[in-house]
Parts: structure tokens; C-alpha cells; sequence
């Protein structure tokens, strides 16, 4: 049976059912007050110009401009922006998942020398904050070590860092750890290599955790500013979290802004609540991070 | 030793240097298994952060061309005004973050996981603006506080208040951007407390429900035992990342009014790409990291000891 600190006949008293009823208002209230900002962007995107500067507290427009949200998306150029976040974000969940899984099948099955001081050495990364080498970061990618290219304004610039999760890494390496080995003797005893049990045993046996990972990692990097915003200085490449803000802090009405800013939040939105049981699972997997 | 054992019968008409040449494939396997992760984290991460502790002693142009200047970036960095303004607003910014948003998902949580209906709604619902970008948020939020248009100062003329400038006011600057801060992070914390009250066993309540505890004794003595350890941690996390807040301070209020709103990150920033000087905000970056990592070393401590005593 399921109750919690309450059980069923308290909930059936009076005093049960005013807290339980109670508390439902409460939690209403603020969905209400967390929605509120996705609904006022809609209802404003559909104001006229001067509609949207006279009615402070008027939520649901007089006469809706339903084609605002069609001048939105031609002005904005939606359609580049979203393909430029798309492209820069898939490129770096695919990095990142085939980087992490082959370094975690080694460290979990290979048994390299040296492989505590290789995960102390990704560890490190989760200690030491972003910011600490942000500056540093932008230099090296300017001028690579070496090589000499400068990857500001190309999308290696983003897909490179982009590419390094220590995190991804443990949660592959825990996961592999786990796969009886057993599996992967038999494989070897028929002569497999091991590459070929990498690819035809390890990776298949893991996809609902490549999954998980490929959507969070997804839905993370689609919301980042800072390192687009500083290594993609050309407007035309830029993703869609750079270039819409910079948009709508320079240019267009305030109405096109809250249509075209509805339009942008969308996506992540339908995402989530259609993936919200995959999202679930990797949370939990967040909260063990720490 | 077994497995040993066996390799050896299995390649038992091998001598010591053939056993050893299959050791030695088999690690070069698993390095270049390991080479991809290797290189990119060395470029992107190893180096920058070496690099960075180097740079704080040198005076780095644009170009890229470093002189040593041992102490100097350190010393000036004594003397800049910005460095108190930076820490009591950051002091300010954690302390307005901890009274919105720290207690909030825990209450928030424990009505949830009471619900018998519509808990997947709510779980859902709380988490939706952690999915969004921040700076297309943004844009929504600075309408909402618009002085003029915008929705708060309608819903406060519609009580007689009178309309606020809640982005350019000193006073109200700081806990306006950490509303927006609460707004898009609150919903992760909800949900980490609501799957920690699931492992709660019902039979707990039974008992203490038998045994004659009001409610609110099951919830002093039941539930809140049990979330407080992930609070503890929570707390950290949440002081930590309030620190190193940059983008909203930065899309909302450019560290104004006048400096009320300047963050360390956000003056990193200026510091390195306005006025290019990499190497005076590498040795920020140094301070901020050392700053950082003492308090929650020193959290760690004094926690560690409050929870002794009591077990004591």
C-alpha cells in the first residue's frame, strides 16, 4: 500500500482532508507561478505592438496577431538557428558518448597500467570548476599547442570541449563493470578482438544507459551560453542560445521577441515531457554524482 | 594468482618473453583504447587548468606573448576595489539564493510525495524551466520585470503598490536575477528530495503512527532524519554554484546598477575579454578556486563534527 507520512484514514478526517486538499492548493499555486513565464511568453507573442506596451497586467490579448509568430520565425531566421544548435550539439553528444565508452571499456576491462592515475586524472575534472580554466581554455583553443590552428569560430572549438565528461565515463565504466564476464570470455575464446567485443557485445549490451546518457548530454549542451558565446563570434554560426538573445537585446519588438523566444523554449519543453521517464532515471544518476 | 595460472597453461609452450609480448600488446590495446579520451582532455582540460595556475603569474596579451611578473597579478589584485564588491555580493547572491530556494523543494517535496493523484503532473511541472535555456528564459524574464509593460509592476498596480525598477533598483536588483536563478533550478533539487522520501519505508510511518506520533513528529523525527544528509550536501552544491553564477547576472543586469550585481565569474569575464588581460584573470581564477575549495573543505569539517557530537 502506498502512504506516506499520512495514512488513508487520517487523510479521511476532516483535519486530514483539509491539509491534504490544502497542500494540493499550494503545489497548484506554484505550478502556476513555474508556467507562468512559458504562458506569458505565448500570450504576449500574440499582442499587437502597441497592445503589448499598454497592457500591463492584461494577459489574454484583444485581438491575437497570430501572425506575429510567423514574422518570428522568418525575421529571427528560426530555422538557421535551431539547425546550428542542432548540428553543434549532435556532433558533440556523438564525441562525447564514443570518446567516454572506449576509454571506459578499457579502464573497466583491459585492466591498463596506470589506470587509477588515469581516472584520478579525469576525476580531477569534476573537482576543479569550469570557470577555473575558462580563460586559459579560450587561449589553448586560439592557438593549440603544436598544431598552431585556431579553432575560434569553428565548431571544434565547442565539439572538443564538449567531447570531455568524466562523469559519462564513470557511469559507462560502473555499467560495464557490471557485464557478467563470462560473455565476454566466450567471445574471446571464439577469437573475437577487442574491438570487435566492443563494438558487437559491449555497446549493444549497454544501450539503455547510452541512451540515457546521449539524452541528458543532449539536453544539457543545447542550453549552454557561455563557450558558444565566446568561441563563435560569427552571428551566421552562432547556436540558437547566443544568437536569439542577441537578437532580441538589439533588435525587433518586444512582442516578435516573446513569440520568438516561445518558439526557442518549445522544443526543450516537448522533449522533456515526452522523455520524462529517461530524464527520471538520469537524475538519480546525477544525485549519486553529487 | 589463478588467473596467472591459467595464462600460463594456456600458452604453456611459451617462454617469459612471449607471455610478456601478449602483456604488452594488450596494453598498447587498451591505451589506444584510452588515446581519444587522453588527447582531448589533455588539450581541453589538463593543459587549460596547468595553464592557468602558470598564467596567473604572467602578464598575457591578446596575442598570446606571456612574461613572467611573479607576484604582480596577486598584489594588484589586493588593491582592486572590485574585490570586496565582488565577495559581499556574492555573500548577498548566496544568501537571498538560501532563503528562496533552499528550503523550498524540501517542503515542496514532502506535499508531493503526500499526494495521491497528479504526483507525475507536479514532478513534471517543477522540472520543465530546468530543461530551458537560460538566456532565452531570459528574454521572458526581463519583460516580466519591465518597468513600464511589464507584468510584476501590473499585478502590483492592480493592489495600489506602486511600479518598482526591479532590474535598476540597488535594493531589489539582487534578489531579482535570483528569483530567475530559483526559477530555472529549483525543480532538480525538488525532484532529488522527492526520490529520496520514495526509499522512506511505509512501515516506519506505520510504526510511528501506531506508537501514537502526531504528523508532524513523524515528519521531525522521520523524515527529516532522513533527507538531511542529502540537504547537507545540497547546501554545498547550492553555495557553490550561486558563486560561480555568470550568465544571468551577466544577460540581466551587466553587474549594475552601478556594481550591486558584479559576480567573480562575471568580473573574470570583463577582466580577460574587455580588457584582455588573461593573465590578471587567470590569477582570479586561482583565488576564486582556492576560495572555493576551502569552504568546502571547511564545511565538510565543521559538518562532520556537528554530526559527531550528536551521535555522541
Amino acid at each position: 500500500m502506498d502512504r506516506g507520512f499520512l495514512s488513508d484514514t487520517e487523510l479521511r478526517t476532516f483535519s486530514g482532508r483539509l491539509y491534504y486538499y490544502g497542500s494540493m492548493a499550494i503545489l497548484l499555486v506554484f505550478a502556476a507561478v513555474v508556467l507562468f513565464p512559458f504562458v506569458y511568453a505565448f500570450t504576449s507573442g500574440l499582442k499587437g505592438s502597441t497592445e503589448i506596451f499598454t497592457s500591463g497586467l492584461r494577459l489574454i490579448p484583444k485581438h491575437p496577431q497570430w501572425n506575429n509568430y510567423r514574422e518570428a520565425w522568418d525575421s529571427f531566421e528560426m530555422i538557421d538557428l535551431f539547425y546550428n544548435s542542432f548540428v553543434i550539439v549532435s556532433v558533440g553528444v556523438l564525441l562525447r558518448i564514443t570518446i567516454s565508452s572506449l576509454a571506459a571499456f578499457a579502464l573497466s576491462r583491459l585492466k591498463p597500467i596506470g589506470g587509477s592515475i588515469v581516472m584520478m586524472g579525469f576525476f580531477l575534472t569534476l573537482m576543479i570548476p569550469g570557470i577555473a580554466y575558462l580563460v586559459p581554455l579560450f587561449v589553448t583553443l586560439k592557438d593549440v599547442p603544436v598544431l598552431h590552428v585556431n579553432l575560434l569560430d569553428s565548431y571544434w572549438g565547442l565539439w572538443l570541449p564538449y567531447s570531455t565528461s568524466a562523469f559519462a565515463i564513470f557511469v559507462l565504466k560502473n555499467f560495464f563493470d557490471r557485464i557478467p564476464p563470462e560473455i565476454i570470455e566466450s567471445a574471446r575464446i571464439d577469437g573475437a578482438s577487442q574491438l570487435q567485443i566492443f563494438v558487437r557485445i559491449m555497446l549493444p549490451l549497454s544501450r539503455s544507459i547510452l541512451l540515457i546518457l546521449a539524452i541528458l548530454t543532449f539536453m544539457d549542451l543545447w542550453k549552454d551560453y557561455l563557450l558558444p558565446f565566446l568561441i563563435i563570434t560569427d552571428p551566421n554560426r552562432q547556436p540558437i542560445t547566443v544568437r536569439l538573445y542577441y537578437l532580441a537585446d538589439n533588435y525587433y519588438g518586444v512582442n516578435l521577441q516573446m513569440a520568438a523566444a516561445f518558439i526557442a523554449l518549445l522544443p526543450p519543453l516537448v522533449v522533456a515531457i515526452l522523455l520524462q521517464r529517461h530524464l527520471k532515471t538520469g537524475l538519480t544518476m546525477g544525485s549519486v554524482k553529487g | 594468482m589463478k588467473v596467472a595460472y591459467r595464462m600460463n597453461t594456456l600458452y604453456s609452450e611459451n617462454s617469459l618473453i612471449s607471455r610478456f609480448m601478449f602483456r604488452l600488446s594488450n596494453q598498447i590495446v587498451a591505451y589506444l583504447f584510452m588515446l581519444p579520451a587522453l588527447l582531448v582532455f589533455g588539450l581541453v582540460a589538463w593543459y587549460p587548468v596547468a595553464r592557468s595556475f602558470q598564467m596567473s603569474f604572467q602578464d598575457v596579451s591578446l596575442r598570446g606573448v606571456s612574461t613572467w611578473v611573479g607576484l604582480d597579478n596577486f598584489e594588484l589584485m589586493q588593491r582592486d576595489p572590485a574585490l570586496d564588491i565582488v565577495w559581499e555580493n556574492s555573500l548577498e547572491f548566496a544568501s537571498w539564493s538560501i532563503l528562496l530556494g533552499y528550503l523550498l523543494p524540501v517542503f515542496l517535496a514532502i506535499l508531493i510525495r503526500e499526494m495521491r493523484i497528479a504526483k507525475g503532473f507536479f514532478r513534471i511541472v517543477y522540472f520543465l524551466p530546468t530543461v530551458v535555456p537560460v538566456s532565452i528564459a531570459i528574454i521572458v524574464w526581463r519583460f516580466i520585470y519591465d518597468p513600464d509593460a511589464g507584468f510584476l509592476n501590473g499585478l502590483l498596480g492592480v493592489f495600489g503598490i506602486e511600479a518598482q525598477r526591479w532590474l535598476q533598483d540597488p535594493a531589489l536588483a539582487k534578489p531579482s536575477i535570483v528569483m530567475v536563478m530559483t526559477w530555472g533550478a529549483f525543480g532538480t533539487t525538488t525532484l532529488i528530495y522527492l526520490s529520496s522520501l520514495q526509499d522512506i519505508s511505509t512501515e516506519l510511518y506505520e510504526a510511528a503512527e501506531l506508537d501514537g506520533a502526531s504528523p508532524i513528529n513523524r515528519i521531525r523525527h522521520i523524515t527529516i532524519p532522513h533527507l538531511a544528509p542529502m540537504m547537507s550536501l545540497l547546501f554545498v552544491l547550492q553555495v557553490l554554484a550561486v558563486v560561480q553564477v555568470f550568465t544571468e547576472p551577466f544577460l540581466l543586469t551587466k553587474g549594475g546598477p552601478g556594481r550591486e550585481t558584479l559576480t567573480p565569474v562575471l568580473h573574470i569575464y570583463n577582466r580577460a575579454f574587455m580588457r584582455a588581460d588573461m593573465g590578471y584573470a587567470s590569477a582570479w581564477s586561482v583565488m576564486l578556486v582556492i576560495v572555493l575549495m576551502v569552504f568546502s573543505i571547511g564545511y565538510q569539517l565543521v559538518n562532520r563534527k556537528i554530526t559527531k557530537n550528536q551521535g555522541a
